[in-house]
Formats: C-alpha cells, structure tokens, sequence
C-alpha cells in the first residue's frame, strides 16, 4: 500500500502581491457591488500573509459573495448552499497544513447555513469565516434575507417583512467566538487588517464584511452611506479583550456601523485541531498494521 | 448428530439472554464451528424485553432463519412479544424457567405442543450456587454446552477470565452454576442424535465479529483516515469502531452536527486529498443527497455506508429491508451515476468496502455501500481473511507534466482526470459544485454540459464489466434462476442448496454490484432460463424492476418480495422453486406465486 505524498513545497519565503492571488476569471458581479472590494481586500491580506496560494483551501457556499474563491489563484470550492463550513472543517482536519478560508453571505451563512455556525465555533477550528452581509438575496434578485430589517419590502415581503433579523456578531459572539470583527469595503484599509489579523487569530476567526448590493440593497446600506455612518472600534477606544462590551457593541448591530476588532481573546483557547494532533501522537504506538486490523476479531470467551 | 442447530432465548433486559448467547457463540467460533447469531430488543432503550437466535452448524451458515430446534424462556410473555422471529414447532426442544409456574404440557405456545420440555430451575440454580441470580446466562450457557456438546471448556475458560477481577469466590461460584446447568443435563440427557456433530474444519478458530465492525475495519485496512457522520441506528457502530481505531493511523473521527455536516466534512477530506468515509441509515441518507451530488460533479472520492432499516421516514429502526435500492441509485438531481454495492453477509462486508474505497479513488466517485440491519448487528464467524490478496487502489495524481497547465477535469480517453489537492503545487483549481470546463472554471455551455456528462458516465463502463463482482452458483444451463442480493442472498443460497439435494436444476447470481445494471452480465445469466425469481426483502422488488429498466429478461421471471421484518425462509423459496419445476415440466403458462408483480 502506497500513499502518494504531495510535492509541496515548504513555507515559501517569497514575496507575495496582491495580484498573486488574483485570478484571471472575471466576476459576475454588478458594477460597484461591494464584494469586489472584499476580494481585492483578502488577496492583500493574503499577500502579506506570504502563504503560497497552493497552500490555502478557499471554500463557499452558494449564492453572490460564494463566487469568490474562483477569482482566487488559491485551491478553491465553491460548493452547495449553507455548507461551506462543514467542508472548510473536513479539508483542515484532513489537512491541517492548509490555510483555511470560508466566503458566505447573510443567506447562506445564517439561514440556511446557520445552523453549522455554532458548532464550527464550540469546535474552535482554525478557519477563517468572512460573511458577506448585504441584507438582501441577491443572486436570485432580491428576496429578504435573515439580515433583512423588520418592515422591509421585497419581492417576497411585498408588504414588508414580519420577522427580527439575524444579528451575526451577537450570534457568534453567544456561541463563544474568540475572534469577532466586522469591516466594510468603505475602509478598504481596515478591512485588509481585520482579514489578515482573523487568519493569523489561532482558532476560528468571524469576519462579517458590511458589503453593500448596489442593484437590491438599500441606499443607506451603500458605501457612500458606510462613510459616513462607520465608527472606527479603534477610534473609539474599545477594549478588543473585553467580552462583554464587545457583546454590548454587538447588540447595536443594525442601528451602528462599527468596524475593527470586536472581540479578540487575548488568551487563544486550544484549538480542535491541536487535541486532534496530539491524540494522533499519542496512539500512534498502538496502531497495528492496518492487514492485522481483523485481528481485533479473534474470539476470546 | 445434529449438523446445524438453532437455538432461540428470550427474556427480559437483565436476564442475561444476550449475554448467554455471546458466549456460546464465542465458543463455536473458537472450536471452530460456523455461526451466526442476532439479538432482538424490545424498543425500550433499558430493560424491556431481549432475546438472541443462533444458528450454529459444521457446515457454513448461509442466513439465520428457519424454526427454532431449541426454544429457552426466561418467562412466556417475553418469549412470546417476539412470535415469528422465535418460532417454535412440535420438534423444538423447549427449555423454559420453572418459576413461570408453568406446566410443561400447558405451554403458553398457541396450537403448537412440543415433544421435548425442560422445566429448569434456573433462578434458583444461579442463586443457589453463584450466590446471586444474575448468573442465569451461566446456567443456560451450562445447559445448552451439556445438551448440545459445545463449547465445554472455552466456556470454562472464559468465565474463568471474566470474572477474574472479581476474586475466586465470584469465580467458583460461577463455575459451579456452570456445572450445575451441565449436571442438569448429564440427570436429563437428550438423544445423542440432538448433539451438534464435530466442527468439519477441525477445530480452526475462526473470527468473530459483526458487519458494522467489519466494514470499520476494511476501511481502516483500505486506508481510510476521514470519518465524518452522526449517530443514527442501525449505522453507528461503524462510527464507534473508526473511533477507537482511526486516530491511531493519523486519522480524524468527526462527529458532525447532522448528517448534512458529516458527509461535507467527508467531501472536504476527499477533497484535501484522504480516503474518507460516511456511513448512516434511512433517514440519514435522504439528508445527504445533496452533498453526493456535489461529489459526483465535482468528481471526489467517497464511500458512503447505508445500513437499510424499513421505510420510508422513521420506518423500522431496527429492522432489516432491502428498500433503499432506488435511493442510492436514483436519488440526485440531474444526470447522475455512481457506484452502488451490497455486501451479502458479515464476512462480505469487508471485500465490498475495500472495493468501494477502490471504486470511489479509481473513479473519482462517491460510491455507495448498502449493508442492512441484519448484517451490520449479526455476530458471524467469519474464516480468516487472507488480507494480502486485496489490492489498495489510490486516486491518479497528476504528475509533474500534467501539472504544467493543470486541468482537473481534463477530457481523457478513459473519463478519469488526474485530481490534485490542496499543498501541491501547480495543482490549484476550483472545485465546484457549478458545471465547469476542463479547468474547472464556471460553465453554462451547453456543448461543454453535455460533454461533461459525457465523461463522468463514460468512465463507469469498465465497471459492467467486472464479472467478479457477481457470483454465479448452481447449474450452468439449469432452467431456472434466481437472483438475490444483500443478507437475504443467503436465504436464496441456501433454497439452491435445498433445492440441489433435492436434484433439482437451479442456479443463483448474487450481485455485489447493484449499480450500474452490468446488463451482460444478466443477460447471460438468464439467456439459458425459462422461470426466474428474484428473492428480495422490500414491497416493490427493487432489483428486480431496475434490472428490468436496463435489461429485456424472459416474461417468466419474478420477484418474489417481502417488506422488512418478515423473513423469507429458506423453505419458502424452496417451494417456489418446486412449483417452477412442476410449471416447466408441464410446460404450463402458469407463474409461479409471487407476492409482488
């Protein structure tokens, strides 16, 4: 029995552009939609980061913001709907080399994916999660989404919705999220920071990225607004190790733009992967060649 | 002397009745006798009631039915909840505990009066002389190795070993309710015709074990280093197994949060490059169909188990039906094909799953594996398997010129492209569930769609091909041919074996491979056939209607069915096969009886 190694390479040393990471695939995106913004953001973190793209795994869901990875040069894939996390968790057990990275939007990161959402956080799996949240389906041109304000009329709320939204960042910061941030691609600059501080954060790492759909979203939800209505955590001089105003912050999503760090655990928790490694380490010594392995079947009154 | 004896024993959660039968199968298996033994619970999670089958012969045993020939009740209502799972006829040997107050010629049997009756004492023998009554399973063990001849001294030896760290008191005294159930029957021998004869194979121990067990550990042999699934009955020892063992090849059990999330870490493991492996039941199933689908468009290896219960919805959790053919054929949106196969007992299992691992890497696949109940919690002794003789087939990486311009999904003349992972470099594509070109790039090409189909149908062609995935057995030329498939493709080798002592012409094709239909395969089977029958445990006949899909069999072939949980015997076939006899002889139009058309 052979197992075919892969002819990686190590960490490499090279210097990495942005445009490294960018593929040639044009976007299906409108004009001006937000997540153009999102990407050239990540391939910057990226680039600073110094990963080769060979070494990172880009995984998504369904839906506008899900086409990312393939305008990455990265390993991409861009699979079913509301499941980007469960297979972004598989790829970095499997290998946890890789540098893991999930693009979801508001729909398929809390709707019909959200139930994966608390579990990815209480596993504390090294991934990192960027939900692009624009309060509106897009893809399938404008009905409401978990993120949608009560009141708001789509084509599927003609008479406005009767529902709470979701609130992503008290969602997570309720399931135990060490790494909580939110950025808008009206701070590109920020947003950068915040992807690559969430990548290199040890553990599971919540970036919800305010990204603006300029043919369903709403006009105080475009960038132009964002200019206006963001307040810089940093600015403000919040206390990113502080869980509880982090919490209180998070309750004023919907009403305040906040971007930076909301929360980051000063104390990075063992991550799943790390108990996983070290239980492989530990066993390994008991492991019989796996033909002998029907040799647990030998009876014995 | 008897050559194949079933014995059955029920009572309540407590008495011992599963406990009694483990060790006297463990017994056989080390003095070399064939057996297979299932438990039967009541639907309480504790306590309820319990009862065990065995069926121990010289010769191999091909399923566990048929009338008990000896019948032990640790009180009547229990024995009686299980009716035709335990039934007994006048030639059963009855062994019942004296406390019931029953008399031994007013059994509570409804218009049965066996010939053979045991009122035992057995409470009071294990009170008496293990000083507790939780020692009846070492009474029963006791009586049943005396009356029947087996398993004296492993028996011995395991209670010896089991109650070791309880100190020499719990030790001796449960040796002497184990000679006290033997003494019972040296005071009230049985024929020694009712014995069961010498193990033929000359007291070679064999393995022991279950199909869920087994099919855990072909995958670990196969090479398996990803689990990712959820616990739902009857599929989960499959997940306890990997649990215990996988971590110790550097691999990861993952138990998800639904069955969705199991089978996508699954994916995602194949993706980064490891054999990985799901396993479920029903339900389960119908929750994973969309990630299969993923799969098979985005061409990643993967086995899937599904341990069949009835159906549909809950259905019947622990009971075995053969009901969930068509799903793991058919149940994806879109043109879809992947591998189907069924293993036919607990030794099977473990060639199915290391040629599902094969099938799923060769062809870059989700394949499917479709035990049962009965298999995946049967204990069956299982001859030694000579591992050496399996073939390990890995996925086609890409070399190092075919990384240069890496294509994934390149149109090649056998429809498998090199698949890379991620870590290697030259290797980056975007794997996706969105149909795309031989780069992998997003698609709505109409042309490239139907190529695309093209080639991920194309490459399964080699695999109708292989005949050694389909067993032939019986008379070449004979007449008559009955197809079976899963667990109760032992109940069909058996009615060949019935039928062959009887002189008659009959022969069997047991199919690992359910899908693709290997149409040739069929076709030759039933060119040389006037009367088939096609013996399966589901209402509508499965394989019988999508063998019929793909291939014109004679007007004269039938299904013969049964929903889940009521056994086909042996007998029962046997019948049938007379009556196709009969029916060709006379050359009559009439059909044989066949529950479903």
């Amino acid at each position: 029995m052979t197992t075919l190694e892969a002819p990686t390479k190590p960490l490499s040393l090279t210097k990495f552009q942005a445009g490294d990471f960018k593929s040639d695939l044009k976007p299906i995106w409108c004009p001006g939609c937000g997540d153009f913004g999102v990407v050239t953001a990540i391939t910057r973190a990226l680039a600073n980061l110094g990963r080769p793209p060979h070494e990172i795994a880009f995984v998504s869901g369904i839906g506008c913001s899900s086409r990312i990875p393939g305008y990455t040069t990265a390993y991409g894939f861009n699979t079913v709907h509301g499941r980007s996390l469960p297979i972004a968790q598989g790829i970095k057990l499997a290998n946890p080399e890789l540098l893991v990275l999930v693009a979801s939007g508001d729909g398929d990161g809390f709707s019909i994916g959200g139930g994966h959402v608390a579990h990815v956080i209480r596993r504390n799996i090294d991934i990192t999660y960027i939900v692009m949240d624009n309060q509106i389906y897009g893809l399938t041109k404008g009905q409401l989404s978990p993120t949608s304000s009560r009141g708001r009329k789509t084509v599927t709320s003609s008479f406005g919705s009767l529902e709470e939204p979701v609130n992503p960042l008290l969602y997570v910061m309720g399931y135990g999220a060490n790494y909580v941030a939110q950025g808008t691609p009206a701070d590109m600059v920020g947003l950068g920071k915040i992807i690559e501080e969430g990548i290199r954060y040890p553990g599971f790492a919540f970036i919800n990225v305010q990204s603006p759909c300029v043919t369903y979203g709403m006009e105080d939800q475009q960038l132009k607004a964002h200019k206006t209505n963001m307040q810089s955590l940093e600015a403000l001089g919040h206390d990113t190790s502080d869980r509880a105003k982090a919490t209180e912050l998070a309750r004023e999503y919907g009403t305040k733009l906040y971007t930076g760090v909301l929360y980051r655990n000063p104390n990075p928790p063992a991550t799943y992967g790390q108990g996983v490694t070290e239980r492989q380490e530990a066993l390994k010594k008991t492991a019989v060649p796996r033909h002998e392995i029907l040799n647990r079947f030998k009876p014995s009154n | 002397m008897s050559e194949d004896l079933i014995i059955g024993i029920a009572g309540s959660g407590g008495d011992g009745v599963i406990s009694a039968g483990e060790s006297l199968i463990t017994a056989a298996a080390l003095e070399g006798y064939h057996g297979v033994m299932t438990k039967s619970f009541g639907s309480q999670i504790r306590g309820g009631e319990a009862s065990c089958r065995l069926r121990l012969a010289t010769q191999p045993v091909l399923n566990p039915n048929g009338p008990l020939d000896v019948a032990v009740a640790l009180n009547w209502d229990d024995f009686r909840r299980f009716g035709a799972e335990l039934p007994v006829e006048a030639a059963t040997i009855v062994i019942y505990e004296s406390n019931t107050g029953v008399a031994p010629d007013k059994l509570p049997l409804q218009g049965v009066k066996p010939a053979v009756v045991f009122s035992v004492p057995i409470t009071a023998m294990a009170a008496e002389h293990a000083g507790t009554d939780k020692a009846k399973n070492i009474v029963i063990a006791g009586l049943l190795a005396g009356w029947f001849g087996i398993g004296r001294e492993s028996m011995l030896a395991g209670i010896r070993k089991k109650f070791a760290k309880k100190g020499a008191t719990v030790v001796e005294g449960n040796v002497r309710a184990f000679q006290a159930g033997l003494d019972f029957t040296t005071a009230n021998p049985l024929p020694e015709d009712r014995k069961l004869s010498a193990a033929h194979t000359g007291g070679t121990a064999k393995l022991l074990t279950d199909g869920n067990d087994m099919c855990a550990a072909a995958a670990i042999f196969a090479g398996c280093t990803f689990f990712g699934g959820y616990p739902i009955t009857p599929s989960t020892e499959i997940m306890q197994f990997l649990d215990r063992e996988i971590w110790k090849y550097g691999g990861t059990v993952l138990q998800a949060e639904d069955e969705i999330a199991g089978v996508g870490a699954v994916v995602g493991a194949s993706f980064a490059g490891k054999k990985a492996m799901t396993a479920t039941s029903g339900p389960g199933m119908s929750l994973k169909t969309e990630i299969l689908g993923l799969a098979s468009l985005a061409e990643l290896p993967l086995v899937c188990v599904n341990v069949q219960r009835g159906g549909p919805s809950t259905g019947m959790p622990t009971k075995a039906e053969q009901s969930d053919l068509f799903q793991a054929a058919f149940s994806a949106h879109g043109d879809c094909l992947r591998p189907v196969l069924a293993p036919t007992s607990v030794a099977d299992i473990f060639g199915v799953t290391v040629e599902a691992f094969n099938l799923a890497e060769y062809y870059q696949t989700p394949v499917i594996v479709l035990s049962d109940q009965e298999i995946a919690q049967r204990k069956e002794t299982v001859d030694p398997i000579d591992t050496t003789k399996f073939q390990i087939i890995e996925r086609r990486r890409p070399s190092g010129p075919e990384l240069v311009n890496y294509a994934r999904f390149k149109f090649t003349e056998s429809g498998i492209s090199p698949i890379s992972h991620p870590g290697m470099v030259g290797g980056n594509y975007l794997a996706a569930g969105i149909e795309h070109n031989e780069q992998g790039r997003p698609t709505a090409s109409g042309e490239l769609h139907a190529r695309m189909n093209e080639k991920r149908f194309n490459k399964f062609n080699p695999l109708k091909n292989r005949r050694d995935l389909f067993t032939i057995e019986g008379d070449p030329d004979a007449p008559i041919g009955m197809v079976s498939w899963g667990s109760v493709a032992g109940v069909a080798r058996e009615a060949l074996r019935l039928a062959q002592a009887e002189g008659l012409q009959v022969k069997l094709l047991v199919p690992q491979l359910l899908y693709p239909v290997a149409e040739q395969v069929y076709q030759d089977f039933f060119a040389s056939v006037q009367r088939g029958l096609f013996v399966e445990q589901s209402y509508q006949a499965q394989l019988y209607r999508i063998v019929r899909m793909n291939v014109d069999l004679p007007a004269a072939v039938k299904p013969f069915a049964k929903s889940g949980s009521n056994p086909i015997l042996a007998t029962e076939v046997l019948k049938l096969l007379r009556e196709m006899v009969v029916a060709i002889q006379s050359n009559s139009q009439s059909q044989p009886e066949a529950v479903q058309d």
